[in-house]
């Protein structure tokens, strides 16, 4: 499975989301940009200004999503559904065709069990004392008893339930714009600061403490590359799901994503009080 | 803390009784009373009546498809306001369009949007519906909370957004674990609107909707 030419594919992907990220920062100082954090409202203002009681709750948002970079994240997606459609896609489905459902979901537990320390850190960070604390009690248990991860006995034998957080909602959750829509080679749907995020919360990885850059960036390529085909194979008819239903595939996706942002960091809120 | 024992040895029966009466009148009265004003059609009822008519065309294996399909329309078609659907999924560009075109959009939106439910007919397996909770968003609007419970797996939440008109009231959109799907439509529609204009979205609406009943009548 390591051979050269992949382990430099791997890499490349890091330095690519490296190359976003310094791209972020830069656009993250520039106001111009980061203005359009939120759902977009040029016309917004103008549609509730004239019809203000007529508007049911939560859908004032009656035009687009600000997409200053779509030129860039247009192609992107469409590299991204190619390479599903000619790499993950049949990867994934020749991989549940060998490994039974239970096993892959075993798999996916085990990856998400490695995830912690980003967990931890930023519940920590929003101040979640409990959550972050439960982080570390499920690792403990799911890591020994739930061997190695595999099992999540922390969920169902002590009612420890996960509480998934990343540095792009700890960006959002202080109300720091996060940018324009990117669309990520290999990662998807993101922003400039979920992308800052995600360069952070790899950051977090102990492994990069350990071993050459070199080294570390293969192995998250790498563990990243074996997650993405054990997520697909858990969702098979995803996009052709998605693609059924959709008129614009890529609007649709993009405003999935905005939308379940908004909607966690709005509960995180709402889970502190 | 009394536990329900030590109630029953201290109360004498009849009076029991009583009290249990009482306080299901009151339970079942006093949350409609309080949050809507015609309680015989609150927004939970109506999400409830909808849903389990729609379960028991669902769970019915021995009609066939095509009749169960218009069942299935004739409920839905009674309790989603498809009009104010189509309207607000287009957004502003709603009122770029002719009033023609207007009509076009709406019925085949409708149409498209009909088929997508009715094409979910083979998925079900038997899933079960929980009516969690209804929240008020004014006086006009409502929000019911429902999941769809599968098994071991997270449930699904769908939640149904309600608006009252002429005493009735009438589902505008769907949010399906926290997507909207009115508001999904939009931005889809906005870009075809933008980048290729009105011709290409309702040609699109049409074939992916031809696409959609082609795969119910096969089944």
């Amino acid at each position: 499975m390591t051979s050269g030419p992949k382990q430099i594919e791997r890499t490349g992907m890091r330095w690519m989301m490296l190359a976003s990220s310094l791209l972020a920062v830069v656009s993250l100082a520039t106001p111009a940009l980061s203005q359009g954090a939120a759902p977009m409202s040029q016309n917004t203002a103008a549609q509730s200004a004239a019809n203000p009681s007529t508007q049911p709750p939560g859908e004032n948002n009656q035009g687009g999503y600000a997409d200053p970079i779509a030129g860039f994240n247009e192609p992107m997606f469409t590299f991204n559904l190619k390479l599903d459609d000619w790499v993950l896609r049949p990867v994934a489905s020749g991989y549940a065709t060998i490994a039974p459902q239970p096993v892959r979901e075993s798999v996916g537990r085990f990856f998400d069990n490695t995830r912690v320390i980003p967990r931890f850190a930023n519940n920590l960070f929003q101040l979640k004392l409990a959550e972050a604390g439960g982080e570390v009690a499920r690792f403990g248990i799911n890591t020994t008893i739930g061997l190695a991860g595999f099992f999540d006995p922390a969920d169902l034998w002590f009612g420890l339930k996960k509480h998934r957080n990343d540095f792009g909602l700890t960006i959002r959750y202080y109300n720091i714009p996060t940018g324009p829509y990117l669309m990520l080679p290999f990662f998807g749907p993101s922003t400039i600061g979920d992308t800052v995020g995600l360069v952070a919360d790899g950051a977090m990885n102990p492994i990069s403490y350990f071993v050459p850059l070199w080294v570390a960036f293969t192995v998250a390529g790498g563990q990243g590359a074996a997650e993405a085909v054990n997520y697909r194979s858990l969702h098979l008819n995803q996009f052709e799901e998605a693609d059924r239903y959709a008129i614009d595939l890529y609007g649709a996706v993009q405003d999935a994503y905005l939308q379940t942002r908004v909607h966690d960091v709005k509960k995180l809120h709402e889970e502190r009080w | 803390m009394m536990t329900p024992t030590s109630i029953q040895r201290i109360l004498p029966r009849r009076a029991i009784a009583i009290l249990t009466l009482t306080a299901a009148l009151v339970v079942s009265l006093a949350p409609s009373r309080l949050l809507a004003p015609a309680w015989a059609d609150d927004p939970m009822s109506v999400v409830r009546t909808t849903v389990n008519q729609a379960l028991g065309v669902l769970r019915d294996n021995q009609t066939p498809l095509a009749q169960r399909q218009d069942k299935l329309r004739q409920i839905v078609s009674a309790t989603f306001d498809f009009t104010a659907m189509a309207k607000s999924a287009l957004g502003y560009h709603w009122k770029q369009i002719t009033p023609g075109q207007q009509q076009e959009f709406t019925s085949a939106f409708v149409a498209f949007i009909e088929d997508s439910y009715l094409s979910k007919v083979n998925d079900y397996r038997g899933q079960q519906v929980a009516f969690l909770r209804m929240t008020s968003d004014g006086p006009q609007y409502a929000q019911v909370n429902t999941d769809i419970v599968q098994g071991d797996k997270e449930p699904i939440h769908l939640n149904y957004s309600l608006v009252q008109e002429d005493a009735t009231w009438k589902i505008y959109d769907v949010t399906v674990d926290a997507i909207s799907i009115i508001a999904n439509y939009r931005n889809q529609f906005n870009r075809v609107m933008n980048n290729q204009g009105y011709a290409t979205l309702i040609s699109d609406l049409k074939n992916k909707q031809a696409a959609l009943a082609a795969s119910l009548a096969n089944h």
